[in-house]
């Protein structure tokens, strides 16, 4: 074990740390359902953002309708809890399942476009889910939404407490954000990262660009699903208008202020685009137009993003790649 | 030594004296409560003029003297998303010192906040929201805005009067939209009508033309509508533009003054129930309708305003009713007990669920006029 193992562990141990001793001890010692609210609400838009980047950052799909597949997941949760009594145990997974295979059904007539055209057909594909979503009233309750009282339950056991919902909320997503990282901090990264770059070279290389680029959506939807049902849970009501093209947007400018490609990037564009409105309450009707301003400085100034690709990957060797650094001699590029 | 005694007793007496103050405080202090809605975003103009009717209703109501401490009503921008509309009602609840909410703007963002109310046991009233269930979600739910079961059913009997039998009913694809259809139709069939054709269509459609043509073909006596001005305003004209004559009847949501502008000589003969003119004689409305105008550099104001003035007085008369003992359980409980409640929009009671009864007012366009018919 050398001296840089312990080191890249210390900082995988603090951001566990951090969030589960740290902040639920600051969240139980102010006891304010407020802060509860926006703190998870900040961990389900990390993963929705950091699901998109796995599309759009790394794969280099721009998607402008990953609010349809978050809600194709709350409804399918909120659904399945109010109508047929599947509790969050199943419902969690089902969500996810569900958003992925029709992310699948929708990708294979999409994947062979490139470019504007593919982000224009996942414009027509968030605004024909959400349509689904308001229209088809025998099963989604159209405009009416869903409510889901039921709570979450966890193999048997009723959560119930703000404190146990926000570990439930914290640990699914600490889990997907990680299995995130793992998939596009490797070589499938590295392959993802050549579609990007040039799809038609990597095809010559001998990878499967079309395969490639459905499993990369098909993922990052399963991860979009996850989120929902975290929405619907933790709000007990959800409606079509919460899944819309401006949900969308919000979650894409949170992938590109942060930093295209950047995994730690889209965590920190979540966090900013959810805790600054909320921090900016006090200014009153201006806070619209203050947070406007910081994104349009931030983008001004840092088109690579708040934390772009490159220091992010630099970062994410240094710290998470412990195996890599066992050997220093070797050559240090790739992953383990 | 007696020095320190002294210096112990003074802060003994000054302890008890700042312990005193905060006790003396607490019963003279103002009475909160919170008002979300949307101050930014798409649906802002609403919010904006829901602040404006809260902050008359106010102003009149601490004027008036009617308890010795002074509301203050706090607002929260919610931009009609319910992602910071239910951290409102989480921040509200979190506030000792409010006793009860107002508000959202849109059923969405009223329903995912309710949840919130409901777990924390404070009372929200709605000026607006219009989903079926809205007031069912608890006891702690109230709105101050006529429902469709009510609504609905006086405009069946109303067509029924006329004695027009078959009934073309087109509606917004919304939760509200879904309502205004279920619970006319069911009504018109009861007294031996028909609906003949019924459609749901998005708000904000531009061309309703596709189904005019519809509605023409299935031959109706009269066509029952469900849309706000906006969607009323196109609808009428291209009715005019197709030459339909038909007589269309509509309810209270499509009452705005906007809506004559843009529908022009098109809005001629539109039926449609309303619980509030702001040209009535009555002696609060003109003082709403003056002080609005005051405030506003003399536009008037529409259905929505008029309601939420009269919410947030119905909430000020619970809170009155419920002093000097305002907890939230008291406010909840007074705000049930409201009977006959004089307001702008119609004389209004809470039946056992909360939801609002209110007196309405046939009416019909004439010369570019909201006119009351006997």
């Amino acid at each position: 074990m050398s001296k840089d193992f312990i080191q890249s562990a210390g900082l995988k141990l603090a951001i566990l740390a951090v969030l589960f001793v740290a902040l639920p001890l600051l969240l139980v010692s102010l006891d304010k359902g407020y802060i509860y609210q926006v703190v998870m609400l900040a961990l389900i838009f990390s993963l929705l953002a950091v699901s998109l980047q796995l599309v759009t950052g790394i794969a280099g799909l721009l998607h402008l309708g990953h609010a349809a597949f978050y809600g194709v997941g709350a409804y399918i949760a909120a659904l399945a809890g109010a109508d047929y009594g599947i509790g969050f145990t199943l419902g969690l997974p089902l969500a996810g399942l569900g958003a992925a295979a029709i992310a699948f059904v929708v990708a294979l007539p999409t994947m062979r476009l490139v470019s504007i055209y593919f982000a224009v057909a996942t414009l027509g594909i968030g605004q024909m889910i959400f349509l689904v979503l308001q229209n088809w009233v025998e099963v989604t309750k159209g405009p009416n939404g869903v409510s889901l009282f039921s709570g979450i339950d966890l193999f048997g056991y009723t959560v119930d407490s703000e404190l146990g919902i926000y570990f439930v909320v914290a640990t699914i997503v600490c889990i997907s954000i990680w299995v995130i990282h793992r998939l596009s901090h490797s070589y499938y990264g590295n392959a993802l990262r050549s579609l990007r770059e040039d799809d038609q070279c990597a095809d010559a290389m001998g990878i499967n660009t079309v395969r490639l680029k459905i499993e990369s959506f098909m993922i990052s939807s399963f991860f979009a699903g996850i989120a929902g049902a975290l929405w619907a849970y933790t709000t007990g009501y959800i409606s079509p208008v919460d899944f819309d093209f401006a949900e969308s947007i919000l979650i894409l400018a949170m992938v590109v202020v942060g930093g295209l490609g950047s995994i730690p990037g889209a965590i920190i564009g979540a966090l900013l685009l959810i805790l600054l409105p909320e921090a900016l309450r006090g200014v009153g009707d201006m806070r619209n137009i203050i947070v406007g301003f910081v994104l349009f400085f931030s983008i001004l100034f840092l088109p690579k993003g708040l934390f772009g690709e490159v220091p992010s990957l630099n970062f994410i060797r240094r710290q998470f790649g412990s195996a890599w650094q066992d050997n220093p001699d070797k050559q240090k590029v790739g992953w383990k | 030594m007696t020095m320190s005694r002294r210096t112990t007793i003074g802060l003994l007496a000054g302890a008890a004296g700042m312990l005193a103050v905060p006790f003396g405080a607490m019963a003279e202090g103002p009475v909160y409560l919170g008002y979300q809605l949307p101050l930014t975003g798409n649906t802002a103009q609403y919010g904006q003029d829901f602040k404006t009717a809260a902050e008359i209703a106010l102003k009149d109501f601490n004027a008036s003297g009617k308890i010795k401490v002074p509301v203050e009503i706090i607002f929260e921008d919610s931009r009609s998303d319910a992602k910071e509309g239910v951290a409102i009602a989480r921040k509200f609840v979190d506030d000792d010192r409010i006793v009860a909410a107002l508000g959202d703007f849109t059923s969405t963002v009223s329903m995912a906040a309710a949840q919130v109310y409901k777990r924390a046991e404070m009372a929200q009233l709605s000026q607006t929201a219009s989903h079926p269930d809205f007031a069912k979600i608890s006891e702690w739910q109230f709105r101050n805005i006529t429902t469709q079961a009510q609504e609905g059913v006086y405009n069946a009997d109303w067509m029924n009067e006329q004695g027009l039998k078959k009934i073309a009913v087109i509606a917004e694809q919304t939760d509200w939209g879904q309502s205004v259809v279920k619970d006319f139709a069911e009504k018109v069939e009861a007294n031996g009508g028909e609906v003949v054709f019924t459609e749901f269509f998005n708000r904000g459609l531009p061309d309703f033309r596709s189904i005019i043509t519809k509605i023409e073909r299935a031959k109706p006596d009269a066509i029952y509508t469900g849309f706000f001005y906006e969607d009323g305003a196109q609808f009428l004209k291209q009715m005019q533009q197709l030459n339909i004559d038909i007589p269309v009847y509509s309810t209270s949501a499509a009452y705005n003054q906007k809506l004559v502008e843009l529908a022009g000589p098109a809005a001629e003969g539109l039926f449609l129930t309303v619980t509030f003119l702001p040209n009535s004689e009555t002696d609060h409305v003109k003082k709403f309708v003056d002080e609005w105008k005051a405030a506003r550099g003399g536009a008037e104001p529409g259905q929505f305003p008029a309601q939420a003035y009269d919410a947030v007085n119905i909430m000020l008369e619970a809170v009155a009713r419920a002093y000097p003992d305002v907890s939230r359980q008291n406010v909840r409980d007074e705000l049930a007990k409201t009977k006959d409640f004089p307001g702008v929009t119609g004389v209004t009671s809470f039946d056992e669920n909360g939801e609002a009864l209110k007196q309405l007012t046939k009416a019909t366009v004439t010369g570019g006029q909201f006119v009351p018919l006997k």
